[in-house]
């Protein structure tokens, strides 16, 4: 028995280091951090303020000596604004995804404990999702709303949660029916005990994995929104809204539009990159 | 058989219930939708009479139930802003808007499809490794970045094409390949691991084994297996031809029911903002009910009750 | 001597149906099933799978609510599921799962889970729930580094200690073990056994002991139910249960069961399928598969009467009087 223990515990161990993290990978999350750090320190890093005119300096291109990035038509450095709108794209990204993963788990919860009718209605209403183009429903609740940074916030959290819904739906019920989350419950165990101590900490890696689907999607969400001028609103600027903006100079100053549009198409790509490895090391059960 | 279409259209009933059920919750939620649609300057008796036209004065249930018979009927209310009945607003836009999603459609297909397939029975080629950063930038590039980047290029670098507006086919051009190259990225992805994952199935390599020649193979058993996910994609992208160029529509200044609705929420314009959604939602919901008629006949396991129960 | 738990006429029916508008079929997996077990004791309950013994079980603890019957423990019925009630019981009955992986959580390491118990009953302070866990895992027989260790690193038989050890955390008066050991190894089944033999003498544990294993569930029972079908077919003392068979399809338990000085030609095959709760036949559950089978069975259900102090049997030869042992088969 004894024998028997030490190997068990030695083919357990290789399945537990870290494997080689491909460069690809190494360069999206260094990407992802120095946004996350322009981010947060956009306040001390941006060269210039948010709305700062340099009149003598409109329109200026990358490379000028003040201004990096270059100028808008208004002289405003397109390196600052960028930043700015970086914090705001991020926070909006961060907030709503946060938002759907901890709406679409507890629902997924409630509806793997009360199973019946209740199961139903949260089903029904993740097939609706589903079945409507999410933008337009948006747009929809902008036009009732107006718009305002909550609101936005908000609204982008009812994006994507019920893929968190099915999957924690789906993972406690299997949980519920045989195995560890049982044998919690014929403990004594109060349901939010198994469910927030037991049964998420054992499902995060893969809600986690979706998440890396998700905040991307996200990010052009908001960004396709603040393009349209229903997003963001001014003075507050976030990544869609400089495309927007830059848009109109297209011809004679396409860095301001191209700044941002790049800052979009790489964070996407990191976070898309990051979830697509974490998917294989983490869920290779998860496909879609 | 029967059970099964039974069900699917039990849900898309379910999902226009809930459309409507949606709005009016909005709408509800939003303010008194007299003020809302008349604005607030409007005088206390017009308002009065607006009341009691919509039946604002009525118990909740019973304004919506009234919003049900509304909408059966086709009152879908009038634009604020020239008076005219919404219904008509959208439907003179449609044509501009088929006119761009319906050849985009096609790029898609005539791209997308053929790209997927042929990386996947060529995994690993230089080509399937081009598909797949294909897929993966066309994901991660926004359709508005896209298009701008093509009007930089074509319109305003090189001079060839217009870079906004509707006067000749030439302006077509810009926004089309804008949806169309997008789509088809995302459809030669889905295309390529439905195909792979039909080809690691082991009766994919029992037939090999047997001595069917591999073109036979692939004609006959994987592609009408890889098919069957391929139409549910396939379903969303027809179900999304009147509203997925919203986007697109504003980058170009194209006049159709995208850049209608844009208009409409900026202006708040209600009535044009519901009769769209619905609109939207009626055609999402009949091309989702394609599609799962399409798996009735393309898949027989899904006809069977126990399949269609443990939906 | 007083039952600490007492089960009577319990039933338990599930809806099965074929396909989301097939017909809705009741499903009676345990059909008014009765017994009592004695402080102190235990009571092995023997069937194949699908005669409705862990679904009993399962009732018994109260995991699963009755459709009629009912389970008192000591002198109480048992509270209703997932009531405060229910939970706070917990602490006094446990039970012991088939697969001990399953049962632990892979992310925890197994003190932890050892302590979980005291923690969920708010029992001791942390320094008595340290000390508790310390001389649980020594008494199942874990060395104390086993307690940093998480679930997967640990060998089979280590895992089902540790699942009993957690089991026993909170010093319960019950236990009901669902094929504890027939996950395991056969070497590590009697080592695990005789554990559980040995702490239920030391602990006082009253027991239900749910086995398909006729070997294990004599090993460690002193009274024996015999389920087929979702009904109690047979109920006696072990020993006598084992050597003298009353009921033909205990008769064939048995004897396919391999007992020293017994030989194989002895051995009873039970002809026809395997018993299916969706399909029962009328009468006796047991007449197509039975070879004593005569008029009356194929009508009417015999039932559990008892033929001689402390054994019952249901078997309208046997109950109506005749002579038919098990010994007449041969």
């Amino acid at each position: 028995m004894a024998d028997l223990s030490l190997s068990e515990e030695r083919t357990a161990k290789p399945a537990m280091t870290w494997p080689k993290i491909p460069a690809a990978v190494v360069i999206a999350i260094i990407w992802l951090v120095a946004m996350l750090a322009i981010g947060l320190l956009a306040d001390t890093l941006a060269p210039y303020g948010m709305t700062k005119m340099d009149l003598r300096n409109r329109l200026a291109p990358p490379g000028h000596a003040l201004h990096w990035l270059g100028t808008d038509e208004l002289g405003r450095d397109v390196l600052s604004r960028l930043m700015f709108s970086i914090r705001i794209s991020l926070l909006i990204a961060f907030g709503a995804t946060a938002i759907s993963a901890v709406v679409g788990t507890l629902l997924g919860f409630v509806a793997a404990h009360f199973r019946g009718l209740v199961e139903q209605a949260v089903l029904m209403l993740a097939d609706f999702q589903a079945s409507m183009p999410f933008l337009i429903l948006a747009l929809a609740v902008l036009a009732f709303f107006g718009t305002s940074l909550p609101l936005l916030i908000g609204l982008m959290g009812c994006y994507g949660w019920e893929r968190y819904a099915r999957i924690a739906r789906g993972l406690a019920i299997s949980a519920n029916k045989q195995g560890y989350a049982a044998a919690v419950r014929q403990l004594g165990a109060t349901p939010s005990r198994i469910y927030l101590r037991h049964i998420l900490p054992n499902i995060v890696s893969t809600l986690i994995v979706s998440m890396t689907l998700v905040f991307p999607e996200v990010i052009l969400l908001e960004s396709g929104l603040s393009f349209l001028g229903l997003g963001v609103q001014p003075p507050m600027t976030s990544l869609g809204n400089m495309v927007g903006y830059g848009r109109d100079y297209v011809g004679s100053a396409p860095w301001i539009m191209l700044a941002p549009a790049v800052t979009i198409t790489l964070t996407t790509l990191a976070v898309s990159l990051i979830g697509d490895w974490l998917r294989d090391r983490l869920d290779p059960t998860l496909d879609d | 058989m029967a059970r099964y279409f039974a069900i699917r259209l039990l849900r898309a009933l379910i999902t226009i219930v809930l459309v409507v059920t949606f709005v009016f919750v909005v709408l509800r939620m939003s303010g008194d939708p007299a003020l809302i649609i008349l604005g607030p300057e409007a005088p206390p008796e017009v308002i009065a009479a607006f009341r009691k036209a919509w039946g604002l004065d009525d118990p909740i249930w019973l304004q919506y139930v009234n919003y049900f018979g509304a909408i059966a009927k086709g009152e879908l209310g009038r634009s604020m802003r020239d008076g005219r009945p919404a219904i008509e607003l959208v439907l003179e836009r449609i044509p501009a808007t088929l006119a761009l999603t319906i050849p985009a459609l096609l790029i898609k297909l005539a791209i997308g499809i053929p790209a997927g397939i042929f990386a996947a029975l060529n995994r690993g080629s230089w080509i399937d490794r081009a598909v797949m950063i294909g897929a993966v930038v066309g994901f991660t590039v926004p359709s508005f970045v896209l298009g701008l980047v093509l009007v930089l290029i074509f319109a305003v670098q090189l001079g060839w094409l217009p870079s906004g507006g509707q006067e000749s086919w030439k302006h077509s051009i810009l926004p089309i390949a804008t949806l169309g190259i997008g789509g088809a990225a995302v459809l030669a992805r889905f295309t390529r691991s439905a195909m792979l994952e039909v080809l690691g199935h082991s009766y994919i390599r029992t037939a090999s084994a047997k001595g069917l020649s591999w073109r036979t193979v692939v004609l006959s058993h994987v592609l009408p297996n890889a098919a069957i996910p391929t139409v549910t994609i396939v379903g969303f992208m027809v179900g999304s031809l009147i509203a997925g160029a919203v986007v697109v529509e504003s980058v170009f200044s194209w006049p159709g029911v995208g850049r209608l609705l844009v208009v409409a929420v900026a202006n708040r314009d209600l009535a044009v903002v519901q009769c769209i959604l619905l609109l939207v939602a009626a055609t999402m919901v009949t091309s989702n009910m394609i599609v799962d008629f399409l798996y009735g006949f393309l898949d027989p396991r899904l006809r069977s009750p126990q399949a269609a129960g443990a939906h | 001597m007083t039952a600490l738990v007492k089960v009577d006429g319990l039933v338990r029916s599930y809806h099965m149906r074929a396909g989301m508008f097939g017909r809705a079929q009741q499903v009676r997996a345990v059909d008014g099933v009765s017994f009592a077990i004695s402080r102190g004791k235990t009571l092995g309950l023997v069937g194949e799978s699908g005669s409705g013994k862990s679904t009993t079980g399962r009732l018994v603890l109260g995991l699963e609510n009755p459709d009629a019957g009912s389970v008192v423990f000591d002198g109480a019925a048992v509270p209703v599921l997932d009531t405060a009630p229910w939970r706070a019981s917990r602490a006094r009955m446990q039970m012991i799962f088939q697969n001990p992986l399953g049962a632990l959580d892979r992310l925890l390491p197994i003190a932890t889970q050892l302590r979980e118990p005291l923690d969920i009953h708010t029992i001791g302070d942390a320094a008595s729930r340290t000390a508790r866990v310390a001389d649980l895992m020594r008494r199942v027989g874990l060395s104390s580094e086993i307690g940093q260790r998480y679930p997967h690193e640990l060998s089979g038989g280590q895992r089902q200690r540790a699942v009993l050890a957690r089991a026993l955390t909170t010093k319960p008066d019950f236990l009901v073990c669902d094929e504890p050991v027939s996950a395991l190894d056969v070497s590590i089944q009697a080592q695990v056994v005789n554990l559980l033999t040995d702490l239920q003498a030391e602990l006082d544990l009253t027991m239900l002991f749910i086995s398909h294993d006729l070997r294990v569930v004599r090993q460690v029972s002193e009274r024996v139910a015999v389920m087929y079908l979702g009904r109690v077919v047979e109920l006696g003392d072990a020993d006598d249960l084992f050597a003298s068979p009353q009921h033909p399809y205990t008769s064939a338990l048995v004897s396919a069961s391999p007992t020293p000085g017994r030989g194989k030609a002895e051995r009873i095959v039970l002809a026809g399928e395997p018993p299916n709760p969706a399909a029962k036949p009328a009468g006796c559950g047991f007449h197509p598969r039975c070879p004593m089978v005569f008029a009356r069975c194929r009508v009417e259900a015999p039932l559990l009467v008892e033929v001689a102090p402390g054994r019952s049997v249901a078997c309208h030869q046997v109950g109506s009087g005749s002579s038919a042992s098990a010994g007449a088969l041969h």
